[in-house]
């Protein structure tokens, strides 16, 4: 310590203070689903780990992102939608933020369904009808608003706009339109936009080509990779489903391959972007992610197949051929994470599984029931704690430390 | 035009060639398949072909839909089924000019029924139909009046008629067992609430909207109409009287020997769900949320009765049809088979459970499709045949007009017009918009 620079100390503090081991987004810090937290443990063998914590935000399907010992989701009561600013430690409320949202039950409970961005002292939220906010993260306050559908006249596609807010650099990206939306971060102006066509429900995943920067982005109907400069597409890979449900995110095998999922009886393909338009590696009905995406760890995919009403299994499945390894039908329409090699998986009917992410078998360690109804979201592990909510917005902390 | 082919001659000659004359060529010809043809290629469209693949004895070779997104994903799926992509077309007229087919599946909805039933009938193609036959009892008439002129046959997705427990049960309701029944009870019950209007939009540019709409009118275009919502929308079909309603009225016509009710009552609405909204803004569904309809028979009164909320949870059947005998009460159920519960209560109460094809959707599409082979080579009418099928569509039709127009309707079946009632009497057919023309065969 006696070497290091002074400004290097705030520096690293400030650092470790806002990111520790933060969840701060979809999909955590990293995109992939993988929590760098290794402050827990998947073994409880004893006893249950203690609930710290249980409340209530509404109905909907939105994730929780935890930044600087505060939680954020969004649920939905008497059609107004509400952005909780929660205390970590209590549960408390901090803020909240409300608008009028319909609950839209369309063949489930309705409600809203992303996350909320933090980035920095700024929180992003977006709702179904396209209600875009950048609110003051620690007072909730309101630093800007727009609409996608009357302010960029992008249309909402058939269950509202599901995908959560990415932040990059000074720019705000959303998944509206044939192939996304930018807008100015500091004041929500649009930088471009893609045609006014139905989004798809994925959310915006930076993939990194060569060093730069990929947008992918999935409409009602295809895949893209934008460029978030311009909002050009590179190429788009046509991915047609019976109901224009496109919402998992592409997961990249590496810079050049992705993997990409659908349900509705759809199933997956692996596609090369190395020519000139992309081409099919294989294709496979055997993993159909209707919802959440599959995480990959080690080399294998790990994802739910099947519909929330179609008796989903959960499955391991080798990119390279698209072979499945192994399938379980215990966890439901499941979101799960992953975090020191363990699949962290909310099942659809409230038990938290733990199991080591292998490609060999399914063996869970953990089971704990840790809310009742019915749970499509995934997950979220920070500083040694689970967040896990249902569709109703029953809400817990539960601590694995 | 007429493109039938010679279905059971053709198979005949193929097997007796195939042993006298050359063995070795006719030996790996596939045997005989069907060439069908979807016309509305959504998901219960392709439920029904997808049975039809799985027999091993028809080829999709034709799909149609004014959506082409849902063509084109039903090719793909029907490509990795059967690998072989079907030709794909926007507008069955084009299909049926174009297209030699021997069985033809119609699943658009409701309003969609007569006009393609009648082109494929006409071209020559044996008929699939969805149930209800018809939006209109005089469209249902039309396709009946068709398939009998033209000697073709329409099987109607009426899988209860076939249904294993079905049968058994109407064996034991006619064996007596049950007494003189004087009461028969239709019903189904949900859970719901308010519904709430949902903008209208811009229609999918993969979406023919004018052509979706077509003999109805056109109005503005709502994620809650489609993909699969259609069902409560009055305009494209006739909620759940029309839905649900058809598959437990037809239980009640298959029992009786009588053809048709002499007066049918209905009352209904939707004091849950709120006022039906369409304005250039915004619309909800319009079917009612509940609907009591009472069919006077010479020697027995139906009722049918759906309530979407609530939920059911004091009746221990959720759905069926009650049978009432002067000996107990029979229930032929869904899921929960048949029950005959013995006015005696000393005496045993007898079930039967069911026995699905497909035990998840709960259905026995396979035994409607091998029925449906069987009719057409044999020459005999099918298990669900378009007349029954037409007769217990008249229930619903009846039930659904008798609550458009207020007031009970005396029916004459034999002339299929209602007596003494001009407006009633108008509510038989509806006013196409043109281009389309009301089929009057």
């Amino acid at each position: 310590m006696k070497s290091v620079p002074a400004f290097l100390i705030i520096f690293l503090f400030t650092i470790t203070h806002a990111l520790a081991d933060d969840w701060p987004r979809w999909r955590g810090p990293n995109l992939d689903g993988i929590s760098t937290d290794s402050s827990w443990r998947a073994e409880w063998p004893d006893s249950d780990p203690p609930l710290v914590w249980k409340t209530n935000v509404g109905t909907g399907l939105s994730g929780i992102s935890i930044a600087n010992n505060k939680v954020y989701t969004i649920g939905n009561n008497d059609n107004t939608d509400t952005v909780f600013c929660l205390n970590a430690d209590t549960g408390k409320e901090i803020w909240t933020h409300s608008y009028p949202a319909a609950l839209d039950p369309k063949y489930y409970e309705g409600g809203p369904g992303s996350t909320p961005t933090v980035d920095g002292d700024t929180v992003f939220t977006i709702g179904r009808e396209g209600q875009v906010f950048s609110l003051n993260a620690e007072s909730g306050e309101v630093n800007w608003s727009m609409n996608l559908v009357a302010d960029a006249g992008l249309p909402a596609p058939g269950w509202g706009f599901n995908g959560s807010p990415l932040v990059l650099d000074d720019r705000l990206f959303l998944n509206a339109g044939t192939a996304g939306v930018a807008l100015d971060k500091s004041s929500g102006a649009v930088i471009w936009k893609s045609d006014a066509e139905e989004a798809g429900y994925s959310s915006p995943y930076p993939l990194d080509r060569d060093g730069k920067t990929q947008l992918l982005v999935s409409s009602s109907r295809s895949y893209s990779g934008v460029d978030p400069e311009t909002g050009a597409a590179a190429w788009t890979f046509p991915w047609l489903t019976r109901y224009g449900v496109n919402a998992a995110d592409p997961v990249p095998i590496d810079s050049n391959t992705l993997f990409i999922s659908s349900g509705y009886g759809k199933g997956a393909a692996l596609i090369r972007l190395t020519g000139t338009a992309p081409e099919e590696a294989w294709k496979s009905k055997e993993m159909g992610n209707q919802m959440n995406p599959c995480l990959l760890i080690d080399g294998y995919l790990y994802g739910v197949n099947g519909n929330e009403d179609g008796d989903p299994e959960y499955k391991c499945l080798a990119p390279k051929t698209g072979d499945i390894l192994w399938s379980d039908d215990s966890t439901g329409a499941s979101g799960a994470i992953a975090a020191n090699g363990y699949l962290i998986i909310l099942g659809e009917r409230g038990e938290l599984i733990i199991a080591p992410a292998s490609p060999d078998e399914f063996d869970p360690i953990t089971r704990i029931q840790v809310l009742g109804g019915k749970s499509w979201t995934a997950p979220s592990l920070a500083n040694g704690r689970v967040y896990c909510r249902n569709i109703k917005g029953d809400l817990v902390c539960v601590d694995l430390r | 035009m007429n493109r039938r082919r010679f279905i059971k001659s053709t198979s005949a000659a193929t097997a007796g060639l195939g042993l006298s004359t050359a063995p070795f060529i006719l030996a790996q010809k596939a045997p005989f398949q069907y060439r069908v043809a979807l016309i509305g290629s959504g998901w219960w469209g392709m439920n029904i072909l997808r049975v039809a693949l799985e027999t091993g004895r028809c080829k999709a070779v034709a799909l149609c839909d004014v959506d082409a997104d849902a063509l084109e994903i039903s090719a793909e799926e029907v490509n990795d089924l059967a690998g072989t992509k079907p030709n794909t077309y926007p507008d069955f007229r084009e299909l049926f000019a174009n297209e030699e087919i021997d069985i033809a599946i119609i699943a658009t909805p409701d309003h969609w029924h007569a006009l393609p039933a009648i082109e494929a009938i006409n071209a020559g193609a044996h008929v699939f139909l969805e149930k209800p036959t018809g939006h209109t009892i005089r469209e249902s008439r039309s396709i009946l009046n068709a398939a009998r002129a033209a000697d073709r046959k329409v099987q109607v997705g009426l899988h209860r008629r076939i249904g294993p427990h079905h049968v058994s049960g109407m064996d034991f309701l006619r064996s007596g067992k049950v007494g003189d029944i004087g009461m028969v009870r239709s019903f189904v019950f949900n859970g719901g609430g308010e519904e709430l209007p949902s903008p209208n939009s811009e229609p999918p540019n993969s979406l023919d909207w004018e052509f979706y709409c077509g003999p109805a009118p056109l109005r503005p275009f709502n994620r809650k109409i489609h993909p699969g919502g259609f069902r409560n929308f009055l305009d494209f079909a006739n909620g759940t009287l029309g839905d649900w309603g058809i598959h437990w009225l037809d239980q009640v016509l298959w029992w009786t020997d009588e053809k048709y009710p002499k007066s049918v009552y209905s009352t209904g609405g939707r004091p849950v769900k709120g006022p039906a909204i369409l304005n250039d803004k915004e619309q909800t569904s319009d079917a009612p949320d509940s609907q009591v309809a009472v069919f006077e028979f010479e020697s027995f009164t139906a009722t049918w009765e759906h309530r979407r909320f609530a939920q059911n949870p004091t009746e221990k059947h959720k759905v069926g049809t009650y049978f009432y005998g002067s000996n107990g009460i029979f229930h032929m159920g869904w899921r929960d088979g048949w029950t005959f519960y013995p006015a005696d209560q000393k005496k045993q109460i007898i079930h039967e459970d069911p026995n699905f094809d497909d035990e998840k959707a709960g259905h026995n599409i396979p035994g409607l499709w091998t029925d449906f082979f069987d009719a057409i080579e044999n020459d005999r009418l099918p298990v669900a045949d378009i007349e029954p099928a037409h007769l217990s569509t008249n229930l619903s039709l009846l039930g659904m007009l008798s609550l458009k127009h207020g007031k009970s309707v005396a029916w004459d079946g034999s002339s299929e017009s209602i007596i003494g009632d001009d407006a009633a009497n108008a509510l038989l057919q509806r006013t196409y918009r043109g281009p389309w023309e009301y089929p009057v065969i």
